[in-house]
């Protein structure tokens, strides 16, 4: 069967429409700073230099038919380094909606068709009586299982809670036993909190395939099923683009909505500084190292350094000011882990690892044992470069480390730490 | 959406995180004022890490190899040069405290000394600089030496050829020579220094290249390599690559974008805070201004906007390339706070007619004024406001570039306008006491 073609843009067109006023490509000075500080330079023999001077040399055809389009995550790492400002990553998401569908990455089509199926919103098309029913199962079995959670809360659909947290799917679908720490912090600082049956999920695959109209609509949803809730703040989880989606998605298209949009990192260290959550560092008595990734989606696509810092100090008070080992760079300079954008649905794995490459680099100079990063994507790509490249460490979300760290995390919630970490608790 | 105005207050606020921004900061910070420091990513990725004073007279071709006496005839010749106008002891106090700072958080460099040393450049050629780093240092040694040497260069990195330092050094260096080697475990296409000097911060990494180094030293002690050992802490790696290799080796610096700079710029964004300033990285200052109270500055980040009130502002934006000076067809602008420029009287007398001429071009030499306050000088040839101080390349009178004072023009001024602002500001413990 003939594929479709992919109709030519014209970049510098588009540019021009894109740009804020008195902004240019033409500025670009071709230092090369994007792309020596780029992961994904060199892969499909693009970098996002060659591509600026691309589009201004009009080569229409063949920027818009690379696939490095795929490659790029969207990380805005680029923009961040050029003295100019020059953002590739607008030129590149303008480049993936062009694409028909049927020569867009399948898996992320796919994902996105799932998160336009039903209210749910949810990329692994989890129906909302289905996630209704297995946090109500999840929820029996710990309130008998665990006798110190045995009126352990999770409200579903609470009118006029406090916050909306948002769910990642691939909990309720694939690890539901891994909603249950962030279940027992909430529980602990006395937050009135509700998930909703509508618009509970975080991923939004929509956004990476440049499909405006459908990103809206996810977003719409969203929004809508917040508002009707009456909730004063829908709280982002560990789960990295569903807040960048989520903000921008209400900014772009001027979106209603009657409440705030936060991190669950502010929140942490927040409820750390309160009081609240009373974590400390004194089960690291081997002085197990960890280091942190900064999702790109939340610290330099979003809130910047301060959420970065919200993060070092709850990871500082988690794991001991001694344990913890910065990578290098860090805080909004980081790079992304190559899982963002939608790389880990987009089918090309080989490139998805040259990219991860960076990232293992960086993690094996710090000598850490672990990886702390609150978001779903970077948790699975950090993961599969360990593996890839022989690492010797494991990756942990912030609510398993903290549970341990209260001496409150069940025993089929600990899938993700290694033996070092399980012997201190069995 | 955008979030709510992000609020931060600091005694001195300095504009601009070049290498004046930079140094203005560790001043104010080892002199225990309160400093926030914003200003976009400028021109630091560029450099070579060398740290000039004054590498050339002004007007000539002559290299200096006394910048201290070469000071005392620019304090005659160009009296109105910013490095005129500073004591020679307040610039060495400058360079010997900035070079300090560095040296406590990873970055050694050698101290300024009575003479300049004789630096390779990318091109394999010669210039006079101060203060070179310690991963550098062997270079010129081994220039002067003349020991048997090897240059080494990477497939796929471009802006560096060991062929051409090479050819550069042969007819004064008989015993040099080139090797080409990959770089290991990088996939084929083009390499890039940072991504090289990254990989190296590696223990795996350094003992791989360790290997491929020793294969092609043949008889020589000593190699040289593109500055590429290590970002964060490349004087550990520098250690670390000799005492597995039993030799001697030395960074050339590479053309942009430059390990060396951007070395610097990260160590910096990091040591600053543990020093107490508040960095707000990477976004420009959209406005700047004057009340009562204080200097209000108000800037954008993608998450909305962000406010800083300060009792005193550095001026650090830069020439050109940083925004710090703007070119219309009618003239040059001070795009902040609309300071008057000094400048060639038209746009046709911007330039000389031959682009290579020794002289220079008018252009370059236009600039704020600023007075021995450092305060910059507002229309009525009078300082803009008492609690405004300029620093870095942004000043009049010199071209830096030609003079190769970059460093010491960013560092001296920056020096220079912390010690105004303090005496605005009032007096501190002394620098180094317990903060």
């Amino acid at each position: 069967m003939a594929q479709t073609t992919i109709p030519t843009l014209h970049f510098k067109e588009a540019a021009l429409e894109l740009l804020p006023p008195g902004a240019n490509f033409d500025a670009c000075l071709s230092c090369g700073l994007c792309s020596s500080g780029c992961p994904a330079s060199g892969l499909e023999n693009m970098d996002p230099r060659k591509f600026i001077r691309m589009a201004l040399l009009g080569m229409d055809e063949e920027l818009s038919n690379t696939h490095w389009v795929w490659c790029c995550t969207l990380c805005k790492r680029c923009e961040y380094v050029c003295p100019m400002k020059i953002d590739v990553s607008k030129l590149v998401f303008l480049a993936r909606g062009n694409w028909p569908k049927d020569r867009q990455p399948a898996g992320i089509v796919r994902s996105c068709a799932l998160t336009q199926r039903g209210a749910s919103t949810s990329a692994m098309g989890m129906p909302p009586d289905d996630f209704v029913l297995v946090v109500e199962d999840v929820l029996e079995e710990v309130r008998a299982t665990q006798p110190a959670f045995r009126h352990l809360q999770a409200p579903v659909d609470k009118p006029g809670a406090h916050f909306f947290v948002n769910q990642n799917s691939r909990e309720p679908m694939s690890e539901p036993e891994e909603m249950v720490p962030l279940w027992k912090i909430l529980d602990l600082v006395g937050a009135d909190w509700t998930y909703a049956s509508s618009g509970w999920a975080a991923e939004n695959f929509c956004m990476f395939t440049g499909d405006e109209e459908a990103w809206r609509a996810v977003i719409k949803t969203r929004v809508e099923a917040v508002n009707a809730l009456g909730c004063q703040v829908w709280l982002n989880t560990e789960c990295g683009h569903s807040y960048y989606s989520m903000w921008q998605g209400v900014e772009r298209f001027g979106l209603d909505a009657h409440f705030r949009m936060e991190s669950l990192i502010t929140w942490y260290a927040r409820w750390i500084r309160e009081g609240k959550l009373p974590i400390n560092a004194r089960w690291n008595r081997q002085g197990i190292k960890f280091t942190v990734q900064d999702p790109c989606m939340i610290v330099r696509k979003s809130f910047g350094d301060p959420i970065a810092e919200d993060m070092r100090f709850v990871v500082r008070t988690l794991v001991g000011e001694d344990n913890f080992v910065d990578m290098q760079p860090n805080r909004s300079a980081n790079y992304c882990c190559g899982g963002g954008g939608g790389s880990l649905q987009a089918g090309k794995r080989e490139q998805r690892l040259v990219y991860g490459k960076r990232k293992f680099d960086q993690i094996t100079a710090t000598g850490a044992a672990y990886v702390l990063t609150p978001c779903h994507n970077c948790h699975s790509q950090i993961e599969d470069v360990g593996h890839h490249y022989g690492g010797h460490y494991g990756v942990v979300h912030f609510w398993t480390l903290m549970c341990l760290s209260l001496g409150i995390l069940g025993e089929n919630e600990r899938r993700y730490l290694g033996a070092d970490l399980r012997a201190l608790i069995d | 959406m955008t979030g709510p105005p992000r609020n931060f207050g600091a005694e001195l606020a300095v504009v601009g995180s070049g290498m004046a921004g930079l140094a203005a900061s560790v001043f104010a910070a080892n002199r225990h004022i309160t400093t926030a420091l914003t200003g976009n990513s400028g021109a630091l990725a560029y450099t070579t890490g060398y740290l000039d004073l004054l590498g050339r007279v002004d007007g000539s071709t002559a290299e200096v190899a006394d910048p201290w006496l070469a000071l005392e005839d620019l304090r005659q010749a160009r009296p109105s040069h910013p490095l005129a106008r500073i004591a020679a002891a307040d610039i060495r106090a400058a360079f010997d405290e900035f070079t300090a700072f560095v040296g406590e958080h990873g970055i050694a460099y050698s101290p300024a000394g009575a003479h300049n040393i004789c630096a390779l450049t990318p091109a394999g050629t010669l210039k006079r600089t101060l203060c070179v780093p310690a991963t550098m240092a062997a270079g010129p040694r081994a220039v002067s030496e003349k020991a048997a040497c090897v240059i080494v260069d990477f497939e796929g990195l471009k802006g560096f050829s060991a062929r051409e330092v090479v050819a550069h050094l042969a007819g004064r260096w008989p015993a040099i020579e080139a090797r080409r080697v990959a770089f290991p475990g990088m996939p084929r296409g083009e390499v890039y220094a940072e991504v090289m000097a990254r990989a190296m911060e590696v223990p795996a990494t350094r003992e791989r290249l360790a290997e491929v180094l020793r294969g092609v030293a043949g008889a020589a002690r000593v190699i040289g390599l593109p500055a590429m050992l290590g970002m964060h802490r490349p004087d550990r790696v520098h250690a670390e690559l000799q005492r597995l290799t039993g030799l001697e080796i030395f960074e050339i610096p590479t053309l942009p974008p430059s390990v060396p700079g951007v070395r610097l710029r990260e160590l910096l964004e990091q040591a600053l805070p543990k020093a107490g300033v508040t960095l707000i990285p990477q976004h420009k200052v959209a406005q700047v201004s004057f009340d009562a109270d204080g200097a209000a500055l108000l800037l954008h980040d993608s998450f909305g906007p962000i406010r800083i009130r300060a009792r005193a502002v550095i001026l650090a934006t830069g020439r050109f390339l940083s925004g710090g000076l703007e070119a219309h067809p009618n003239g040059i602008r001070e795009p902040l706070l609309n300071l008057p420029v000094t400048q060639p009287a038209g746009r046709a007398d911007w330039y000389r007619e031959r682009y290579t001429d020794s002289r220079g071009h008018p252009l370059h030499r236009a600039g704020i004024e600023i007075d021995a306050e450092s305060r910059p000088l507002g229309p009525r040839g009078r300082p803009l406001d008492d609690r405004l101080f300029a620093a870095g390349v942004i000043v009049a009178h010199q071209d830096w570039i030609r003079s190769r004072s970059g460093a010491g023009i960013a560092i001296a001024t920056a020096y220079q306008a912390v010690a105004a602002a303090q005496r605005y500001l009032g007096p501190r413990p002394p620098p180094g006491a317990p903060r």
